[in-house]
Formats: C-alpha cells, sequence, structure tokens
C-alpha cells in the first residue's frame, strides 16, 4: 500500500507519521502508563517514598460509598447535560431557522455562551445563587414570603444548578452544530411533506430528525465528553465538589484526591477505571451512531 | 590564520568585560518567595517586599502569588523533587504536619546558628511561636497570624432594638439574641461563618477539649480523631439546630461569606481576624469584634492560631540563606510588622510592634483591633488542646469535616451520623499516614 503512494520511499511514510507519533507516546503512552504503575503503589506527599500495595487502592476505590456516590453523581450529571442540553439546543436551533427579522442578533447572542471560559460561567451562576447576596435567592425569598433558597446547603439543588450551568455554557457549540445540520435538511422534503399533508411536527420527526443523525450522535459523543471531563473548572469555581460531596463528579473526586489531598497512588486508579469505562462507552457508541446514522450520501 | 587569531583575541576580551562587569556590578542575590495573599492583603504585601528590596540592595525578593493556601502548598510540594521550589514559601497551619515531616525544609531555628548568628525567639508573641514550634523549637517563620472572632453589625443590632454593648457570650445567647433578630425581621438570618472546618477547630480548642490523641499530635503523630464524642456531637447539634431555625446560614468555606456580613444581610459572622482590615474598609456601619462564643459549664482554652508561616527550602547556598534570613529579620521590624498588622489585621508578632502600636493609640482608636489579641493572650496555652492539633494529612480530613457538617445541615444524616461518618474517614487518612512516618 505505502510502496503505492510513496513509490521509491520506504521510510518516508514512517517519517511522516513519526512526530504524531512521538507526540502520542510522549504525552498520552508514558504518562497513561507511569499513572497505572502509580496506582499499584501509595507514596508520601512529597514522592520521597513509595510502597508497593498491589490493588489495594483499587480495592479502597471500589468499597468506597464516596466513590459510589461520585458515580451516580457523574451519571445524573451526564444525563443532565446530554438529554436537557441536547432537546434545548434542537429546539432552539430549529428557531433560529427561521426566516425572521434579525436572526443574526438571535444567533449571536444564543451562541456566544461557548465562548465565556468555564471560570467566568462559574463566576456568573455562582454569584446569581450566592445564598445571602444572589439575585435569585432575593428574588425567591420575596416570591415565597422568606423561603430561603441556599444551595450550599442543599445537595440536589447545587447538582442542579451546577448541571444547568454546564449545560447553559455546552448551548451555544451546540446551537451551531444544529443549526448546521437543519440548514443541509433539504427544502424539497419538507415541501413535500408539507403538500402530503404532513404536520410540522410530523414532518420534524420523520424527516428533520432522522436526516440530522449524524449531527446528532457527533454532539452526543462529544456532550459526553464534555460532561465527564471538561467541567473540572465550573465545579472549582462553583461548588468544589460540595456541599457534602453532592457535585464530586469523577475527575473533579480525582482532582481533589490526587492534586490536594496528594494521594497519587488513589487518584491513579481513579483515573484509570475512568479511562477504562470511557473507552468502553466510545466504542459502543461510536458503533451504535454510526451503524444508526443516516448519512446523505 | 590571522583571523583565527583575531577571533579568539577577541573572545578573550569579551570573556574579561564579561567578567569584570560581573565583579564590578555584583547582582543581587534573588530569593523566591511564594504565596498565597490574595485581595486587599496582596498589595501590602508587595509594598513591603518593595520597601526590603530597596533597602537591602544585595537581595532581590521576588513574590509570586501562586494560588489558595492548599494550592500554593501543592505546587510547592510538586516543585521539590523537579529541583524549582522556592527559597520561601508561605504554608497555612493546616500544612505544618506536612511540612515538618517533608524533609524538604530546614527549621528556622537552625538559620541563625548556620549563619554564625544567635537569635532571641523569645521576641516573639509566645502564643503565636507554640503553634509553629516542635518540642519548643521554631520550625516556621510566623507571619500571618491570626485567630477566629465574633464580629457584628452594631447597626443592626440597634435596629432590632438591642444593645450594641451586649454582643453574645455564650450560644446559648447566639441563640436567644438570633431568635430576637429574626423576630424583630431586621434580617433574614443572623449569623454566618467563614472556614466551617476552622471554626470546630476553634469550638474544641477554645473548650480545651482534644481534636485527635497524642495530645493533638503534638506529642507524637496522632492516631486517631477524638472529637466525636458527646461534645463534638453537641456542636454539630447546635449548629444544626440554629441551621434549622434560620439563625445560622451556612455560606461556604474560606471567605465566600465576607460579602454577605460586609452587606448587611447579617447581623453576626464568625471569621479570621485577617478579614478586618478589610471588612472595616468596605462596610458602612459600626463594626463590633467579641470573643469566640463559648458553650457554658465547659473548661477554659484558648483559641487557636491560624493564618500562614514561612517555610524555608533546603538545599540553599549560604548566600541565599542569608538572603533569606535578612528578609525575615525585615518582616519582624517594629515599622514592617505594624504596616502588616494595620493593612490587614493579622496579629503584630513580635513584641516590639506590640509596644509601639499600644503607645501610639492604636488599639484605643479603634478597639476591634484588640479584641483577637485579648483572646489568645486570656486563654491558656500549656495544654495541646488549647494550642491547637498537628495532622499529617490536614488538608483533606478537613474536607471530609465541612462534608460531614454539610451533610448535617442538609439533614441528610443526623448530626451525630455525620460527625461519625467525618471522622471515621479522618481515621483512614491518619492510618494511612502512619504507614509511612510512624515506628
Amino acid at each position: 500500500m505505502s510502496e503505492d503512494r510513496f513509490p521509491g520511499h520506504k521510510i518516508l511514510p514512517y517519517l511522516l507519521i513519526a512526530p504524531s507519533l512521538i507526540v502520542i507516546f510522549i504525552f498520552l503512552i508514558i504518562p497513561f502508563a507511569q499513572s497505572v504503575r502509580e496506582s499499584l503503589y501509595v507514596s508520601t506527599p512529597f514522592g520521597t517514598r513509595a510502597i508497593f500495595v498491589g490493588l489495594r487502592n483499587y480495592i479502597r476505590l471500589f468499597s468506597s460509598l464516596d466513590y459510589k456516590s461520585s458515580v451516580v453523581t457523574t451519571f445524573k450529571f451526564s444525563v443532565f447535560v446530554i438529554v436537557v442540553g441536547l432537546s434545548v439546543s434542537l429546539a432552539i436551533a430549529q428557531l433560529l431557522n427561521q426566516k425572521i427579522r434579525g436572526v443574526g442578533f438571535y444567533q449571536i447572542a444564543l451562541i456566544w455562551t461557548y465562548a465565556i471560559s468555564p471560570t467566568v460561567a462559574g463566576v456568573i451562576w455562582a454569584s446569581m445563587f450566592a445564598p445571602a447576596t444572589g439575585l435569585i435567592p432575593f428574588i425567591i425569598s420575596k416570591l415565597f414570603r422568606g423561603y430561603s433558597l441556599n444551595w450550599m446547603t442543599n445537595g440536589n439543588l447545587a447538582l442542579l444548578i451546577v448541571s444547568a450551568a454546564a449545560t447553559w455554557k455546552m448551548l451555544g457549540y451546540n446551537i451551531v452544530f444544529f443549526l448546521a445540520g437543519l440548514q443541509n435538511v433539504p427544502d424539497e422534503f419538507l415541501e413535500a411533506a408539507q403538500i402530503d399533508g404532513a404536520s410540522s411536527w410530523k414532518a420534524f420527526w420523520s424527516i428533520t430528525f432522522p436526516l440530522l443523525s449524524p449531527t446528532t450522535s457527533f454532539l452526543l459523543f462529544v456532550n459526553m465528553l464534555y460532561a465527564f471531563f471538561q467541567v473540572f473548572g465550573l465545579i472549582d469555581i462553583m461548588t468544589r465538589g460540595g456541599p457534602g460531596n453532592a457535585t464530586e463528579l469523577l475527575v473533579y473526586k480525582l482532582y481533589r484526591d490526587g492534586f490536594i489531598h496528594l494521594n497519587t497512588g488513589f487518584a491513579s486508579a481513579q483515573s484509570f477505571v475512568i479511562f477504562f469505562v470511557i473507552s468502553i462507552v466510545a466504542i459502543f457508541q461510536l458503533r451504535i451512531a454510526t451503524r444508526k446514522a443516516i448519512y446523505s450520501r | 590564520m590571522d583571523l583565527k587569531k583575531g577571533f579568539s583575541i577577541f573572545l578573550l576580551l569579551v570573556l574579561c568585560l564579561f567578567f569584570s562587569v560581573n565583579v564590578t556590578t555584583a547582582e543581587p542575590v534573588t530569593i523566591n518567595f511564594w504565596h498565597a495573599m490574595s485581595g486587599s492583603r496582596l498589595g501590602v504585601l508587595e509594598s513591603m517586599i518593595e520597601g526590603f528590596n530597596s533597602t537591602h540592595p544585595d537581595y532581590k525578593v521576588v513574590p509570586l502569588f501562586t494560588g489558595s493556601y492548599a494550592e500554593t502548598l501543592t505546587k510547592y510540594i510538586s516543585s521539590y523533587p523537579t529541583g524549582t521550589a522556592p527559597h520561601i514559601v508561605q504554608v497555612y497551619e493546616v500544612g505544618t504536619q506536612t511540612m515538618i515531616d517533608s524533609d524538604a525544609i530546614i527549621p528556622v531555628y537552625e538559620i541563625p546558628g548556620m549563619l554564625g548568628e544567635t537569635w532571641d525567639w523569645a521576641q516573639y508573641v509566645i502564643p503565636i511561636t507554640n503553634y509553629y514550634s516542635v518540642d519548643g523549637n521554631l520550625w516556621s517563620m510566623p507571619f500571618n497570624s491570626s485567630t477566629a472572632m465574633l464580629y457584628y453589625n452594631k447597626d443592626l443590632f440597634k435596629a432590632a432594638g438591642l444593645d450594641p454593648k451586649k454582643p453574645p457570650t455564650t450560644w446559648k445567647e447566639m441563640e436567644e439574641i438570633g431568635e430576637k433578630f429574626l423576630a424583630s425581621g431586621v434580617v433574614e438570618h443572623v449569623y454566618s461563618t467563614g472556614w466551617p472546618d476552622w471554626i470546630f477547630e476553634q469550638a474544641l480548642s477554645i473548650h480545651d477539649h482534644l481534636y485527635a490523641d497524642n495530645n493533638n499530635g503534638r506529642s507524637g503523630l496522632a492516631t486517631q480523631v477524638v472529637f466525636n464524642d458527646d461534645f463534638g456531637h453537641m456542636i454539630f447539634d447546635t449548629w444544626t439546630r440554629l441551621h434549622d431555625k434560620g439563625i445560622y446560614i451556612f455560606g461556604g468555606t474560606e471567605y465566600d461569606a465576607n460579602t454577605a456580613f460586609i452587606s448587611g444581610q447579617i447581623a453576626m459572622f464568625i471569621q479570621s481576624t485577617s478579614s478586618l482590615a478589610g471588612i472595616i474598609k468596605a462596610a458602612e456601619f459600626e463594626v463590633g469584634t467579641t470573643f469566640y462564643p463559648r458553650f457554658e459549664g465547659y473548661p477554659v482554652g484558648n483559641s487557636v492560631i491560624g493564618g500562614g508561616s514561612l517555610w524555608v527550602t533546603k538545599g540553599q547556598s549560604n548566600e541565599e540563606l542569608r538572603g533569606v534570613w535578612e528578609f525575615f529579620k525585615y518582616l519582624g521590624q517594629v515599622d514592617v510588622a505594624i504596616t502588616w498588622h494595620k493593612g490587614t489585621g493579622y496579629f503584630p508578632s513580635s513584641i516590639g510592634a506590640l509596644k509601639t502600636l499600644l503607645d501610639e493609640g492604636w488599639f484605643s482608636q479603634d478597639q476591634a483591633y484588640l479584641t483577637a489579641f485579648l483572646q489568645i493572650l486570656a486563654g491558656r496555652r500549656d495544654t495541646g488542646a488549647s494550642t491547637g492539633v498537628r495532622l499529617g494529612p490536614f488538608v483533606a480530613m478537613r474536607e471530609d469535616l465541612v462534608s460531614g457538617l454539610e451533610k448535617a445541615l442538609a439533614h441528610e444524616l443526623t448530626p451525630k451520623e455525620a460527625l461519625d461518618e467525618a471522622a471515621e474517614k479522618m481515621n483512614l487518612k491518619l492510618k494511612d499516614y502512619l504507614e509511612f512516618y510512624g515506628q
């Protein structure tokens, strides 16, 4: 194969892919191997001494109630971010895909959230909900005669607010892709459906939605990765995993155990477990998605 | 050939020039200093360091803000093995045992000897140096020391028909005054706290109650926490009850709740003395301060020292170490210590600075600055329980306590269950720590 494409150059193809291989090796493979090794040790905070403990870190991990609750929290959080995030952004994208006056303004107004850094988004949401000084607790206490909304002592509320913030943050990104997908849906199909007397609801589900499936499956994957790995900043600014571990997502727990509690072995074990789970989910999802998705050509 | 010769002569000349320049304008020795001072503290610190650099041309202290206390400690720990650690690092009191066991630092009491000097450590305020001492020897330089006290809003006391000269002394009075406040409708919640984990430690120490065994980890490494007894459960019960009544509003960790007090949303606030200057500056009401509330009928202890101290990294050249030491001496100078105290509210740590402040009438000008001092000087300091706890994995353990409190306040667990669960998690961490450092 390679000889066909690069006649007379046996080494050239390897040279060409070498840079990316080296990068992958240095930044992914070696650290990965190191963390697998570290997950079998416990070490002092300064890393001066390490004791081999075999699978103890893993045993502790799986028998830890905190870890189980973190798994459940992460699951709830991801489902919220993916389901609510995708449906809301699809609805908004559908609305934005109409020929109305000033649609450009609305598009920008709804898309810009993606440009905000997680830190800024976290600060905005945290100050909106600050128990004693925030705007929303203030409005609620005025509306409901002194009811005090304190997400710092209400775990479910905190998780809801953090999930909403994370969803909001990702909304712009999802809308852009859905909008692009919607604009690729040929008008003729919809017109034909209209002539056949299909309601717009029916037309959406039978024509637009299936034609959007490549976009949807792509966004599904991206949002899952987002919910798992990219919400660290938001959590750190807003709740730091609290109150009482209520918003401690897996990736945040890993950070705290590894970098604040300096328990690198335990954190490495966690990272290996996350890696394992995510790979399985990713393979599964890509297979299903590519098989089910209807590509236009 | 000629060209080559000419070139080597040129090179030689350049080298000579380079060395001679080096000799004549000797570069100042750089001292890197990592700290965690943000907000209004940062400006004060930077102006103090500028002062040092201009009065000590041989040295140049380079400060670097490395995030929160926990982040600074983490960065320091990861920098040490790679040889990029700073000369001086500011570590909060929670990290004390970790630093002692780190094998990465020089205890400060050894530094004057290493430089052929003697130094009288008794010139510092004893309850402060006690906290950072092992067997009577000082391991880190006290820098920003604080303790917890009760702040209150005198204007709100008046508005609620209460006497601003009679702030609560006990938790029972906290509750009574709290109920009066709620009945008056002046505020929706009455008090909050900063640093809930630390406020809990204060509640123990102020009643001379141990936090952990082995004399609070001061006579040997602690093997387990001992606060989950009747007394500890009572603290959690009280706080949960006050929270249920709406008197207490949980305001997050560290300094999150300061804005609630400054904006007059709450009438009382338990927080570090280090927030005093900031609160007085920002508040548009008369700020009162008083001692940390007590539980009646329990023994008297002392409030514990918090804040940070400065640790010196091992393996520096003699010149660098001298620079570090000169910097420490400078920070202890009366005028510098006073600038620090007035700008922040942290304790002036030397007796000389205290006397000068007294002489110039600072404390009578604003009595609020005296409260914390009287509190630590009045309490006992001959027991481990009143001196404060020292634990290896303290950073992580404190988080368990905060989660426990949050669970109790949210009624996820009963106060007793929440405290016991926290204690259990903390004991596991102590056990792991002993695996390395115990015998």
